[in-house]
């Protein structure tokens, strides 16, 4: 640990060299810029700047992606909480709550609170990188298709109700998410299913186009219909000492951003689709915990602060994959597996050991960036709030051209637009009749990941069920989902016995 | 209305070629192999043709979108996308709207070896002991791949046919999750080409128990191909440049000459060798050659596979 301590001391002098700074800064710019624009991810991103970077130095280059990809977690959230717009997977869950609390006039404290949030738990967050880093990667690989399987199984079953609605609403969501989900080649046996020999839709359908239809489209069509008045007056005209959060706002975030960071971090390391299962997850634990979750759904503010702390702590954890073995365990640390290798630097076990000063400047300029990254949000966050003081009837058509082209730049497809508008019908359609949409997306995310793990598993074992038993972590999330459905259960009998008192809040708390 | 396209495509001369910047489609998403192999070979190559080369991603329907693309872009030489092993493989697992035959080859860059890795600690210690336990236990051994129907799951199935043996095939969403599968021991083995793995072998977690190339690696003089041990059996995958059929053979003749030059420029190279990608040229004809072969080869494979 001492020696952990040394090297990054190490780490910083070379972070704190004027170039390093400049590469951080510039990493830092770029990335809020991507964030903020919906559609344009960290992927494209970094994969645009590569080239730019032929002739910087190893450690400068991936300072400076490193910072595009962190930089775009923290400005993923802004065009959800003002716009109900969800620019990447992650920002989902954030569109819930921030949005509502931008309607209510308070999208300041709600982007203030995001981007305090991602700054502590992309600080705590580095502090697991530099101290666990080793022993965490080596507990990732006992990840396999079975293990993977049923942690899938269990976020499925718990996180599938995640706003705490109508349980058989969310459940016809999901199922619709996962029927969605089918569409495209077959992971496992490469056959085509359900593309009607259609090209655009082999690759099955593009979750940013389900994502901001559901959300973004359906929201401006859902206002169009609004009498004309409520759309031309000036919606809101936060005032100057509303622009930023209470003293009481900060004192009901912090627990949610810490919990929020740790469930991040934990989710981060295993493979897959961690910002969705690390946000919803969140989302799901305020709303459980909390003294009034009927506040959730209608701008509460620790629903928006929990699930971006784990958003930034998970893309922090994620790193470690990517240094200590090599091996990228999302898309967007892929990336940057690539560009390692374009600077000569061949990422695996020996990374640290060969490289120290591009595994410990990297670190270092994390801190840095992180810092840089708050500094430079929370002064636009007057300048993003006053975006709503843009009356309804032209900020409407704009959101449509914005989603338009963002959506573009995902695929470089014109297809993913038509699916994005179709979406956006449906959305509409959704809102009128009281279903969520969260579910779905969730299916959509994790269902193609639940059915390739399972196959696989069953390959691997030649068909005996007793692969997802055997192995312990495998069966202990089997059993802990089980246990979460039994919690009703228990509950009917607690309330038949009379003592209905301790199961009242307890994880399961939704109306069935 | 194709005719027109065709039509519009004609006046192009040689001589004032290329008049704007060339564009690359490359069916697959940005920060993959061949993504990175391309945007390196177009940075070294612009300066020779005079004009910018772009690269443009057009992932999706393991490569089917982009391809379809490419080949509805009019034949005028501006644009072209990277032919690689898919391009034979596709057409024969689903429906596509193309083939390698509705494209011009112009150039290839790059041919990676296949390879088996097991892990260090894996109880079998030569080709022969796992030839020989894959022969007494079929479909036992577990091979990961990085996706069915993709290039390294076929290599292995024909590495499979050369052995006469049977392997339990499992495919995973990449080359990179395949590895890590293996790492953490829920495989016996995977099928990878270079540079997939090869910092674990080097670290001496992983190690090549089948290399189906024709020479030795030079990174690891040590390891034998399974030539040299009695099986006849050498496979890869290449990465080359295509243009839509009808582009005229001088416009081709110029963009092979510039690419040529730009894959033996020193920063090339040098990228290259950091990318541990093994930069192989053939010209035109021979490498119209070699995907009218592989072709045909994937195909019987593919047939077989489906029985």
């Amino acid at each position: 640990m001492f020696e952990s301590l040394q090297h990054l001391i190490a780490g910083f002098g070379i972070a704190l060299t004027i170039h390093n700074l400049f590469y951080c800064l510039i990493g830092a710019i770029i990335g809020t810029l991507i964030g903020v624009l919906p559609g344009l991810g960290p992927i494209a991103g970094i994969a645009l700047l590569i080239p730019a970077t032929y002739n910087l130095n190893a450690v400068s280059a991936i300072i400076m992606l490193a910072g595009i990809y962190y930089g775009a977690m923290y400005g993923g959230s802004t065009t959800s909480i003002l716009l109900n717009v969800p620019g990447e997977t992650a920002s989902v869950i954030t569109c819930i709550d921030g949005y509502q609390m931008a309607q209510k006039g308070r999208a300041g404290p709600a982007l203030a609170t995001c981007a305090i949030g991602s700054f502590i738990a992309g600080t705590i967050a580095i502090l697991g990188l530099v101290f666990l880093a080793p022993p965490l990667a080596e507990a990732a690989l006992s990840f396999g298709p079975a293990e993977y399987f049923s942690l899938m199984v269990f976020g499925f079953i718990v996180l599938c109700n995640v706003t705490g609605t109508s349980l058989v609403k969310s459940l016809m969501m999901a199922v619709v998410g996962l029927i969605i989900g089918t569409i495209g080649l077959d992971p496992v046996s490469g056959v085509a299913r359900f593309t009607f020999d259609s090209m655009d839709l082999l690759s099955g359908i593009e979750f940013v186009a389900v994502a901001i239809g559901l959300f973004g489209i359906g929201e401006v069509l859902a206002n169009v219909e609004k009498p004309l008045e409520s759309l031309e007056g000036k919606v809101l005209v936060p005032r100057l000492r509303e622009l930023y959060p209470t003293l009481e706002d900060l004192k009901k975030s912090i627990k949610p951003i810490l919990r929020g960071t740790a469930v991040g971090f934990g989710v981060g390391l295993v493979p897959g689709p961690a910002p969705v299962i690390a946000t919803y997850s969140s989302y799901m634990i305020e709303r459980n915990v909390s003294k009034h979750p009927e506040e959730f759904g209608k701008g509460a503010i620790e629903g928006v602060a929990g699930p971006e702390a784990a958003n930034n702590s998970a893309c922090q954890a994620a790193f470690i994959p990517l240094f200590v073995l090599g091996i990228p365990f999302a898309p967007p640390t892929a990336i940057l597996l690539g560009a390692l290798l374009i600077h000569g630097v061949s990422p695996g076990p020996m990374l640290i050991g060969d490289h120290p000063q591009l595994f410990w400047g990297v670190i270092a300029s994390m801190y840095i960036g992180n810092f840089i990254l708050l500094l430079l949000n929370l002064p636009f966050v007057p300048l993003f709030a006053n975006i709503l003081r843009i009356p309804k009837k032209v900020l409407l058509p704009l959101v449509i051209l914005f989603c338009v082209t963002g959506m573009y730049t995902v695929n470089n497809s014109v297809v993913d637009i038509w699916m994005m508008l179709l979406f956006g019908a449906i959305g509409y359609l959704l809102r009128k009749l009281d279903y969520e949409a969260a579910p779905l997306l969730l299916a959509l995310v994790l269902g193609p990941k639940l059915e390739v793990a399972f196959r696989q598993s069953l390959m691997i074992s030649h068909g005996d069920f007793r692969v997802f038993l055997d192995r312990p972590i495998s069966m202990g999330f089997l059993l802990a989902t089980l246990l979460f459905l039994l919690i009703p259960v228990f509950r009917i009998i607690v309330k038949s016995t009379g003592k209905g008192g301790g199961f009242r809040r307890s994880v399961g708390g939704e109306k069935v | 209305m194709c005719v027109f396209c065709f039509m519009a495509g004609m006046p192009v001369q040689a001589a004032d070629f290329p008049t704007k910047e060339v564009q690359i489609i490359i069916p697959w998403a940005a920060g993959g192999a061949t993504d990175l192999i391309f945007r390196a070979l177009g940075a070294t190559t612009g300066k020779y043709l005079g004009k910018a080369v772009v690269v443009v991603n057009k992932p999706g329907g393991a490569g089917a979108v982009g391809y379809t693309e490419a080949m509805k872009a009019p034949p005028d030489g501006y644009t072209l996308a990277s032919g690689i092993t898919p391009l034979t493989i596709l057409p024969h697992n689903v429906k596509t709207a193309f083939t390698y035959k509705d494209f011009e080859p112009v150039i290839n860059v790059v041919s990676d070896p296949g390879m088996f890795l097991i892990r260090s600690d894996a109880p079998w210690k030569s080709l022969k002991e796992f030839l020989d336990y894959a022969k007494n236990n079929p479909d036992m051994i577990t091979v990961g791949n990085s996706g069915a129907g993709g290039g390294v799951h076929l290599i292995a199935l024909a590495f499979e046919k050369a052995a006469s043996v049977k392997f339990n095939h499992i495919p995973f969403a990449g080359g990179g999750p395949s590895v890590t599968a293996l790492l953490g021991g829920h495989v016996n083995a995977v099928t990878v080409s270079p540079p997939e793995g090869i910092e674990h072998v080097k670290a001496g977690k992983l190690k090549i128990i089948a290399l189906f190339s024709e020479k030795r690696f030079e990174m690891f003089p040590d390891v034998p191909t399974v030539k040299e041990q009695g099986v006849n059996f050498a496979l890869g995958q290449w990465r080359g440049l295509i243009a839509p059929k009808g582009t005229p053979p001088d416009v081709i003749k110029k963009l092979h000459d510039a690419f040529k030059k730009g894959m033996d420029d020193p920063v090339f190279q040098k990228n290259a060798k950091d990318m541990a990608v093994n930069l192989h040229y053939l010209g035109p004809e021979a490498f119209g050659k070699l995907m009218a072969s592989e072709h045909e080869l994937f195909g019987r494979l593919i047939k077989d596979m489906k029985k």
